[in-house]
């Protein structure tokens, strides 16, 4: 029956009513305001995209996952699952020929199915940064101290970066020699730190004892600096140590900027290691049992739109940000209507005037529009909050009021 | 503070063990109660009481930083946790089962109907081995399937066999042993590190203790 869902909205998405949407709006602009003043610039993509932009590449994002239109010529269009795929796009094909390098950031919903999001939420508000065409640590360090930064003016209590390198396991499984199935088995039981079934597949493999025992060791090695330090004891592998050098050598500038306390380094974590291809990192926070942000290094995506350039950077969930934040105590709320204008027949032109003058002041000002359940303006601005009411009459001309809102409590 | 979620049912009288001897005092878990919610003495630890399968859930939104559950639940789910320690109660396995004498023939024919309370392994099962199968849903005594004509097969975990037998079934196939599993939630594993690490620091060396009196 066409109209019966009519009152309800699809799986997966949300009204944001005013109180929501005012902190949401408000952390948006503060992100905007800071990766601006940092010297990125804003990029838009549009929302629809053609399938090719995120299957056709490697790494593709599962078919299951997008949702899927077809347009008149029968060709796949999708609604974006991600938005550093099209900027790829972008950065390899019309902003081909800008300098190096390039600092850009966005801010757009992106939409999945599945349950990756908590709420199941199917439309994510994200905002991210992409610093293209830099290989060294020095613009992994410049995109991780960014989510710090951005984390400490939010307000966020804390807060931790974990720092993983995906080259590390990478050079394990390369100086093993095994098949790519294999592999994934043994990325997957570190990346649960499973620590039984992963000693239970390493015997089975024909590879040397050392790499057995560092590949057993991996899902341990998270937590201070001093993981690193274990980390190096027991790599002989150049891939993994030259993994190891790049991690130290992020560290050494967060460490500069005072900010090594709100870091946690986990070399075993290889969730999305065929994407990344150097540092990758998680924001987590007190009250949250899934990231607030995540990002890394992927030297190999924009290659596949025509331009072989190294990147790097991360993306947050606006909703996670809320839901932390309104956790810890730190949503805010909607600021009142600073004066409330009452007019009288006749009185229109000047009082709009009045309201004018107000708002170019940045007063929030509003007129008293009588309805059922308020006939009387003060009584309106009691309840509102509203501080001042100005009144436009014909014979007294303009009078003013403070509410008292002690009254009511009485 | 950090929560347990633990599963009620099967897997709970022997879970509660396990923590005790490591140092959890579930004292009042044992008392009669309908309470969800129960703390140890010192208040440091939570614990709460779900359904297996909201065991997983609980943990992956961090509600619950630790859970204890079964394999076979956590397979089924498919949430993304970091499982830490199998504590090797609760030993079953999970088979695919039917009629002996059907064997051979719903191998073969190309539209199998399988009961199951685990539709998520089902599917994945058989998709691995490039077999399309109708799954039936059912939520409990599962063998009746056959029986009834509901279905050619079951997939189910089986302790010791005695219901297929009594029930004239057999295993056709074995997909995985399964076991009580510790969980963790991936942000409570780096924030509450110490804590959690520390607790499960002991109830590994009562696994050990276990391990070494079963060998002498």
């Amino acid at each position: 029956m066409i109209g019966k869902l009519k009152l309800s909205l699809p799986d997966g998405v949300q009204d944001y009513l005013p109180d929501e949407c005012y902190n949401k709006r408000r952390i948006e602009n503060r992100i905007r305001k800071f990766f601006y003043l940092s010297g990125y610039n804003e990029i838009e993509t549009p929302v629809i995209e053609f399938f090719d932009v995120f299957a056709g590449v490697k790494p593709s994002i599962d078919q299951e996952q997008m949702f899927k239109l077809i347009d008149p010529e029968g060709r796949i269009l999708v609604l974006r699952p991600d938005i550093t795929m099209p900027i790829a796009r972008v950065v390899g094909t019309k902003m081909a020929n800008h300098p190096l390098p390039l600092r850009l950031f966005y801010l757009g919903n992106v939409y999945r199915y599945g349950e990756f999001q908590a709420g199941k939420q199917r439309e994510v508000a994200q905002a991210g940064v992409e610093l293209l065409g830099v290989g060294g640590p020095e613009a992994d360090a410049e995109v991780i101290a960014m989510a710090i930064q951005l984390f400490l003016d939010l307000g966020l209590d804390e807060f931790q970066i974990d720092i993983g390198q995906v080259e590390f396991f990478k050079g394990l499984i390369e100086e093993a020699g095994i098949s790519e199935q294999e592999a994934e088995e043994i990325r997957a039981l570190i990346d649960q730190k499973n620590m039984l079934a992963l000693e239970m597949l390493l015997k089975k493999l024909p590879i040397s004892e050392h790499i057995k025992d560092t590949m057993y060791r991996l899902p341990q090695l998270y937590g201070d600096s001093e993981i690193l330090k274990e980390a190096m004891k027991i790599s002989r592998n150049p891939k993994c140590r030259a993994a190891l050098e790049n991690i130290y050598q992020v560290y050494g500038i967060l460490k500069d900027y005072g900010f090594d306390r709100y870091v946690t380094f986990d070399l075993g974590m290889v969730q999305s290691f065929n994407f990344y291809t150097g540092i990758i990192f998680r924001g987590i926070t007190r009250g949250l049992g899934y990231p607030v942000c995540g990002g890394g290094r992927y030297d190999r995506l924009v290659s596949e739109f025509g331009r072989d350039l190294p990147a790097t950077g991360f993306a947050v969930g606006i909703k996670r940000l809320l839901i932390a934040l309104e956790r810890q105590g730190k949503l805010e709320e909607i600021p009142q209507v600073d004066v409330l204008v009452v007019v009288e027949n006749g009185q229109m032109g000047r009082a709009y005037e009045f309201m004018q003058q107000l708002k170019s002041r940045n007063k929030r000002v509003e007129m008293f529009l009588p309805t059922g359940g308020f006939a009387n303006p003060l009584d309106y601005a009691r309840e509102r909050r509203i501080p001042r009411v100005v009144e436009f009459k014909e014979k007294e001309g303009v009078v003013e009021h403070e509410v008292d809102f002690e009254e009511d409590t009485g | 503070m950090i929560t347990i979620a633990l599963a009620k049912g099967r897997l709970m009288e022997e879970a509660i063990d396990v923590l005790e001897a490591a140092g959890v005092g579930c004292g009042q878990l044992k008392e009669p109660s309908r309470k969800l919610i129960f703390f140890t003495p010192d208040q440091r630890i939570r614990m709460i009481l779900v359904k297996p399968s909201d065991v997983p859930t609980y943990v992956e939104y961090g509600i619950a930083d630790i859970g204890i559950v079964g394999k076979d639940t956590l397979l089924e789910e498919g949430r993304s946790l970091y499982e830490m320690l199998d504590l090797k109660f609760g030993q079953c396995r999970l088979v695919v089962a039917g009629f002996p004498e059907k064997q051979d023939t719903w191998i073969t024919r190309s539209h199998t109907r399988v009961a199951t309370k685990y539709p998520n392994i089902v599917r994945n099962y058989f998709s691995r081995k490039g077999k399309d199968v109708e799954i039936i849903k059912l939520n409990g005594s599962v063998e009746l399937g056959p029986l009834t004509g509901l279905s050619d097969v079951i997939v189910d975990i089986v302790e010791s066999g005695r219901t297929l037998k009594e029930n004239g079934l057999v295993i056709l196939e074995e997909i995985c042993s399964v076991s009580a599993r510790l969980v963790v939630n991936r942000v409570s594993l780096k924030m509450k590190n110490r804590e959690i690490k520390a607790l499960i620091n002991n109830i590994q060396t009562v696994l050990e203790e276990r391990r070494n009196g079963e060998v002498n």
